[in-house]
This record gives structure tokens, sequence and C-alpha cells, in this order.
């Protein structure tokens, strides 16, 4: 009998220890995402996701403006972008603006106040081309936002810099370069979500167009020109990004896949197509929009290797399966929904 | 009313200690006195050494020290020689086969170079602990059943860390030194390779590993049951049956309809045991060199169970012409 | 009468737990015992069932029947036979008949005046079982959170549950429990090659001892558990494998809900050493 106890409590005592170690409790929450007994759920713990949503709640949009009167470009100087909005349209968007990303530096952030239109300020330079950039995604990128959209708050959520970029990694060099690689992974990083994968599959992928598919179509290995050339070595980059969109929107892989055939469309859910689309307006705001705003940025605004803030998913959905779950704040920002005609 | 089950040794009887069954000329002496150690009493003996060093022990200790020595200064390196860190981030880091780029040539010693020699004195290493545990048990009279069970662990190890890579052309497949990314490596080749669970070696592989489990719990039970007769006296068992073997193989049968022997349960033990790595080897082996996707080929080979699938039916954006 | 050549003295009455002289007989090898009955009807009722639901499905392939737990929107309660209420009394058929067998173990253990280490260790295969089929979905919530029966589609359960942590291999209590597997088939294939090696150690060689055990294992790496040990050793390997399996699985979900490579967190943040 005593020996039992002993056995009894050397198995139950590491169980103990291992719960207080920052482990969660029920009752928790599951989402059923495919055929039953499959084991494609979600599953939220209900604390963590009521503090979650209270902290990723939409502003009240300000009131609305009149249309009336003459246009922001007839009465302002040096309006590029937004000038065909009303005077008063354009200055309740700039009242957002300030609200959305520089709350406390306030005007100043951007302009300078003796004269608004100057602009040798590098943020307002910035901030010009980004809201090209937030028309260009509620324009263009609707297979990715559909009509909830994006403004200048999905990302920066009050912070003059969004909480979520990315620079790419600076380059390592130990013991004169005779020992130690770490050839892109093998530390523990936040960006590879504490898992030793590769710590960087934003640029391959977010910037770069490298091919993230590594699954063949046929069953036997092909010879030549058919074979399926993907090494064990590009999957786990496929599988860091896999793991970082996961993260960011708060999901699990059975979210978008059946897990027993990540390849398969037929098996995966409609949301694999708008995430499909999502690494594509990644990228194409990445090249198109952010990279070359590389020499507006002053030196402290740049990565490591002197590169420019970049977006990748956790940038707008910050831990959310939508950025601010879902709430619709572009239809109240009409001037944010098209890029202006040329 | 409690009974003692015979799980920890309450009473210790010391006697002299043992020195080994004396071996024959042309072996070395024995190194080291040995000594008994009261708590590891309590569940075996209690005697540790003495340990036959030999020149094929100290041949692998010697490579085996260099590989883990190699490896270890490698990830130290990469934390910039940070004590601290090594051990925060121990399970993290990793000495890391070369690139794909490299396919099967010699790359720069920080490029995958010092992988190849750790994985090399690494190889040498197991090969001449084999050789000695198979010299030791000639030495002895014994059989060679140990030594050829693991050579079947040797195998896998092989197929993992040289065959395979060499039949796929690269370096690069093999398994990278370190606790997590090892484990990063299991998870990419399966992810690779449509899902290793369709492999049917694979499948075949769990099968006795979890029932090495099942038959090792089995056996054990068994012993420790009829350990009141003298069941753990097994070799004399199986040449002179007792009823502790009678019992044992009884209640199997009563139970199941079928028993083994003393002796032939050693052999349901060593089969289960072996087949694991031999039969899962060949599973690895075959992955990539012969078969692309596990998945598709058990579509083919028409094993895969359906489920409905969601409506209305998702579609492959790249082939719809999509715009980016 | 498929009786082994000493087995006639072994068959007494008596060490029944329920039942008396009743079911006390054998059938063929075969010990019956009140829990042998209760194991044929359990086992016939749930393979019936089983049987059912196949021939209710889409295939007769082996491979690919598939009897699948109820929807999660079921929550705890019974469902319809075919949307998962089959499943549901196959579970509890089965639960039945396996403790209907470990329970004969019992009667047949106490019959052969052996200890009862068997049917304990059984017991905890059958706790791995109620574990992942009831007790886990009960602290989730559903019975629709269990695997399914059905040769391949029970692995697709696996890797979907396993990706639902995103990284399964990084959950602490699943490394430990693997690490116990595979050190189970390695001392297994130690202990079965060293009986063999004493017993058949080659032409013109006799029989050997246990002195040569022991000294074997000695010479190799300086110790040797002794032919006790080696029995207490691998039924706690065996069984502390099973039970940190239990372990990492009934954490996942109802105690975890995030990806496991986070849980390392507390461990990269210690204040010690946090960069």
């Amino acid at each position: 009998m005593k020996s039992l106890l002993k056995i009894a409590l050397g198995l139950a005592a590491p169980v103990v220890l291992g719960l207080l170690t920052g482990c969660e409790r029920p009752p928790i929450e599951t989402v059923q995402t495919g055929f039953r007994g499959t084991g494609m759920e979600q599953i939220y713990n209900p604390r963590t996701l009521a503090k979650q949503a209270s902290l990723n709640k939409a502003p009240a949009p300000a009131d609305e403006a009149s249309p009336d009167g003459p246009k922001a470009s007839e009465v302002y100087k040096n309006v590029q972008v937004l000038g065909d909005l009303s005077v008063s349209q354009f200055n309740r968007h700039m009242a957002s603006i300030t609200q959305w990303v520089a709350p406390d530096a306030g005007c100043a952030y951007c302009h300078n106040v003796q004269n608004f239109a100057e602009d040798n300020k590098y943020t307002k330079v910035v901030a010009r081309r980004m809201i090209q950039m937030t028309q260009r995604v509620n324009q263009d990128w609707k297979t990715h936002v559909a009509e909830t959209g994006v403004t200048c708050y999905t990302c920066h959520r009050g912070n003059n810099i969004p909480a979520n970029v990315w620079f790419a990694p600076k380059d390592r060099k130990y013991a004169g370069g005779v020992l130690g690689d770490l050839a892109g992974q093998n530390i523990a990083t936040k960006e590879a979500g504490l898992s030793s994968l590769p710590f960087d599959p934003f640029t391959p992928y977010l910037k770069d167009a490298a091919p993230i598919r590594v699954n063949g179509t046929e069953a036997m290995a092909g010879i030549g020109k058919s074979a399926n050339r993907a090494s064990v070595k590009q999957t786990e980059f496929t599988y860091s990004l896999m793991a970082h969109m996961s993260e960011s929107l708060g999901v699990n892989c059975t979210y978008c896949h059946n897990t027993r055939n990540f390849q398969s469309w037929e098996q995966s859910r409609p949301q694999r197509v708008t995430a499909w689309y999502g690494i594509r307006m990644a990228r194409d705001l990445n090249n198109d929009y952010m990279t070359p705003l590389t020499k507006t940025f002053p030196p402290e605004r740049l990565g490591p290797k002197g590169d420019v803030a970049k977006v990748n998913c956790t940038t707008c959905h910050q831990g959310a399966y939508k950025p601010l779950y879902g709430a619709a704040m572009a239809k109240d920002y009409p001037e944010l929904q098209a890029l202006a005609k040329p | 009313m409690a009974q003692y089950q015979n799980l920890f040794t309450s009473v210790q009887p010391v006697g002299p200690l043992h020195h080994g069954v004396d071996l024959p000329r042309g072996d070395d002496k024995r190194l080291g006195t040995p000594f008994l150690f009261h708590l590891l009493g309590r569940i075996g003996n209690a005697q540790i050494g003495p340990v036959y060093l030999g020149t094929l022990g100290l041949a692998s200790l010697i490579c085996g020290i260099a590989a883990f020595n190699i490896i270890g200064l490698n990830m130290l390196a990469s934390v910039d020689w940070n004590p601290i860190q090594m051990v925060r981030q121990l399970f993290w880091l990793a000495l890391e086969p070369p690139a794909p780029a490299y396919g099967l040539t010699i790359p720069p010693l920080n490029q995958g170079g010092w992988w190849l020699i750790a994985g090399f004195m690494l190889t040498v290493s197991i090969l001449l602990w084999w050789a000695r545990t198979y010299r030791r048990a000639r030495q002895l009279g014994l059989g060679t059943h140990v030594a050829w069970a693991y050579a079947a662990a040797i195998w896998l190890f092989l197929v993992c860390g040289f065959f395979r890579p060499v039949m796929m052309g690269s370096w690069s497949e093999a398994v990278p030194f370190g606790i997590f990314p090892h484990l990063d490596w299991t998870s990419a080749i399966s992810l690779r390779y449509g899902n290793l669970f369709y492999n049917p070696f694979h499948a075949l592989s769990i099968v006795f590993l979890y029932g090495s489990v099942l038959l090792f719990a089995m056996h054990g039970g068994t012993i420790l049951a009829v350990s009141r007769y003298g069941g753990e006296r097994e070799i004399e068992q199986i040449v002179d049956r007792g009823t502790a073997s009678e019992r044992a193989a009884l209640f199997w049968r009563w139970t199941m309809g079928f028993n083994a022997t003393m002796e032939s349960i050693h052999r349901w033990a060593w089969w289960f045991a072996v087949l694991c790595p031999l039969v899962g080897g060949i599973g690895i082996l075959l992955t990539g060199t012969v078969v692309d996707n596990w998945y598709l080929w058990s579509v083919k080979h028409h094993v895969v169970p359906a489920y409905p699938l969601g409506s209305p039916l998702v579609v492959d954006p790249a082939l719809l012409g999509a715009k980016p | 009468m498929a009786m082994l050549s000493f087995e006639r003295k072994y068959r007494v009455r008596g060490g029944t737990l329920f039942g008396g002289d009743l079911f006390d007989f054998w059938v063929g090898p075969f010990y019956v015992g009140f829990f042998g009955i209760t194991t044929i009807f359990f086992a016939l009722s749930g393979t019936m069932m089983i049987l059912w639901g196949a021939a209710m499905g889409p295939t007769w392939n082996l491979w690919q029947i598939n009897i699948a737990p109820p929807d999660i929107a079921y929550g705890l309660r019974f469902a319809p036979m075919m949307e998962g209420g089959l499943w549901q009394l196959i579970t509890v058929c089965a639960i039945g008949a396996f403790v209907s067998w470990a329970l004969r173990e019992v009667e047949i253990c106490r019959k052969l005046g052996m200890g009862l280490h068997v049917p304990v260790a059984f017991g905890m295969a059958i706790l791995a079982y109620v574990s992942l089929q009831v007790v886990r979905p009960v602290l989730m919530g559903a019975w629709g959170h269990a695997f399914p029966y059905g040769i391949y589609s029970h692995l697709d359960w696996v890797s979907n549950t396993a990706y639902q942590y995103l990284h399964f291999h990084y959950n602490p209590w699943h490394m430990i429990a693997v690490t116990l597997f595979f050190a189970t088939v390695l001392a297994l294939s130690m202990h079965g090659g060293l009986v063999l090696s004493a017993t058949n150690p080659g032409k013109g060689q006799v029989v050997k001892s246990p002195e040569h055990e022991d000294t074997f294992f000695r010479d190799l790496i300086g110790y040797s558990v002794g032919t006790l040990g080696i029995h207490r050793l691998g039924l706690f390997l065996a069984l502390a494998g099973v039970w940190f399996g239990i372990v990492c699985i009934v954490v996942s979900g109802p105690f975890w809900t995030g990806a496991w490579p986070e849980w390392w967190g507390w461990w990269l943040n210690m204040p010690i050493w946090r960069t």
C-alpha cells in the first residue's frame, strides 16, 4: 500500500507542477470546423478571448461631415491625395488620422503647425503614401478584406508605429565564421512562435514570391522534369509561415486545412482562399508601398540591415481571426475605399 | 489487507561484490572498484561497476565525445558564446546539416561541414560500440542477440542520417543535431511527403512500438506476479520449468487462449522491439525516393476514408488565373 | 481437451470476485467466470454495432470503415443513432468489455495464486482509453472531441487534434511520454536479447547463468539492473509512458488552448535570463 502511495505521488507531482507552470483551466469553448470526429476544431479560452476582445475594439467613428462647399484641394495647398473631399470632410479625416496614428503628438507629428502645407517632416510623406495604401487595400484586395475593409487604425491602433511590424533579421558572425551558423533558425524567437523553426519566413514569402507549396500532385516520386524538388528544409520555412499565420489570427491549422492532406483545396475551408489572397496582398503592400519608402524614413526607423518596416499577418490581425473581430470601420470613411482617379 | 507487491526491495542482503565472470586471455582487466548504491538496490542490483573499457570501448568513447563536443561547441558559438543563453536556449539550439544547395558536396565548416564531421564521428562511435556489444557477448560465451537488436536501431539511424540523404542527393534531408530542431525535422518530413500516418511501414512500425510497450507491461507484470515462485530466475525456469513458468503460462492461456513459454516470450519481445526500427527504417527509406506523397499513395491503394466535403466546394485560387 | 501437460493440477475452484461457482469453468483453454460472460456480452454487442454502422455506411473496406462521434453541437447529450449515437453505445460497450476483461484477469490471478500486476497494468491502458474518450471530452464539454472508430479515420483525428496546437511535439508531457516509449522498446530489446543470449549461446557452448548476464551489462555500461530489476524497470517504463501520454492529451484542450511551442515562454522569460 505504501509503495502504491509512493507511485501515485510520483505520478501526480509532476502533473501538478506542470499545471502550475503557466497553464489554463476549463471550461473552454470549441468550434467544430470539419466533419464530426475528424478533430477539426478551434479551441478558445473564453477568459483570454474576453480580454482580447476588449483590447481589439474599434473606436467610434467621427461625426459625419458635410460634403458641401469647396474642395480641400482648392482651399489648402499641396493636397495630393483626398483633394476631392470637402473641407469639412478633409478636416474630419485629419482629425481621425491623428486619433488613429498620433493621439499624443497631435497634428505636429506630421505637420509643421506654422505651415501645414510643408512636407519637411518624413511622417507627412509616409502618411500620404499610406493613405494610398489603405485605399488600395480596400479597392483592389476585396478578395481578402471583403466589404469590411481597413483604416489606418487597423494597423496603427493609436501607435505611431504599428505594434507588429517586421524587419530582415541581422546577420550574425561567430568565432570568425568557423563555428556556429544558425542557418536562419534554431534559436528561440517570437517570430517563430517560440519554436526552433526558421525565424524569418517573411522575406521569402511576404516580400519575395518564393513558392510556398511543397507537396506534389503525384503519389510516386517523379524523375527528371516531373520530380518534386522541394526539400524538407524548405518545408520548415513553409511551416514557419503557416505557424505565423495561425498565431496572428488566433486560430490553428484546422481553421483552413484538413491536416490529413494539407494540400487539397477540396478538403480545405473557404478561409484558406482568403488567406491565399492575404499573402499576395502582403507582398503587394511590402513591395509597392513600404519598400519604396525606405529612403524616406530616418535611420532610427529602419531595421538592423537598413530595411524599412514591413507588414505581415500580425500587423493587422493582432491575434484576431478578423482584425478588430470584424468591426467594419471603413464604411464610415468612404474616402479610404478607393484610389483617386489619376 | 495490504499485500507486498515486490515493486521495491525492502530488505537488501549485502554480500561480497561480484567482479564478473572470468574473461578469456587476450581481454584487458576490468576497470574500477565496484561499490554499492543502496537506493538503486531498492529497484535492482545495488552494485555499480566494474566496467570493461577495452580497445573498442575506448575508441568508441573518443569518437563519441568528439562528436558531442563538436555539437556542443557549435551550439555555444551560435549564441555568441554566452553560457547563460546556452542553458536558456539549449532545447532550441542545433548543429544543422548543409543547405539543399550543396547537394552531396562538402560545404564550408560552418555551413554544414561540422555537421558532416560530427555525424561521421558519431557513426564511427556507434559502429565501434556495436562491435563492442558483439565482442563482449562472444568473450563471455553468450549469444549475440543483443548486438543484432542494436543493429536494427543502427539501421534506422543510418537510414535517417545517411542512406536516405544519399539516395535523395542532398545532405540537407538529414536530421539536425538538436532537441527541438530534430522534432521540427520530424514534422517537416511528414508535411513534405503527404502525411506519414499514411505510410504503411510507418503504421506497422508504430504497431511494433506500441506492441513493445504492451509486451513489456505484460511480461514485466507477469514475472513480478510470479516472483513469489522465483519467476525472475528466467534462465533456470527455461531449462527446468518450475511452477512460476507454469502459472505465468496458464494465466495467459486462460485469459486469451494461447501462451508463450519462459523462453519464447523473450523471442516475442526481441522481435517486436527489433521490428519497430527495422520496419520504420524501410518506411523512411522509401519516403521521397519511391513515394512522394503517402496520402495520394494511399488513395491509389483504396485505403483512404471519405468524409462529406463542405459546400460550395473550395477551389484553388491559383487555378482561376487570378490576378496576383 | 486443449490442456497443457501440466495444466490439470492448476484447474481448481476459487478466486472468483463475483458469482461464486456459477461461472467458474473453462471453455477450451479460455477461463470463463462471471466477467467472461460480461466480456462476451459487451464485446459481441459492440462488434455487432460496429458491423451495423459499417453496413449503414458507404463501404465495407476494412481500412475505410468509420464510425464517428457526434457533432460538438450535441454537447454531452445522447445523439441520434446515425448522428453519433451509435458511436456512443459502442464506447459504452468498449469500456464494459475492457473492464470486464481486467476483472476476469483478476479472477485468474487469484485462482493461480499470482500477484495482480497484470490487470493493474492493463488498468493503465483502460485509463488511457477512458481519458481520451470520456474524461477529456467531458472536460471540453462535448462527446464530439473523442476519436472515431476506423483504422485510418482515427489517424486523421490524431493529425488534426495535434495540429490544433500547431506543433504537438513541443508538448512537454508528450516529449516525456515519447522518451519513455522509446526507452521501453530499447529495454525490451536488451532484455529479450540478454535472456536469449544466455540460453542460446551458440554452437558448442553451455547455457549460461545470471552471473553471465550481469557481467555482460556491467562490462558494457558499468551497471546491470538484474533479473528482478529489469522486470520492475520494464513495467515502470511502459506504464509511465502510457501515464504521461494520458497527461499530455488531457492537458491539451482543457488546460492549454494555445500553440504548444508558446508554453515554453515561462522558461524563456524567467527574470534571471530573459532577453
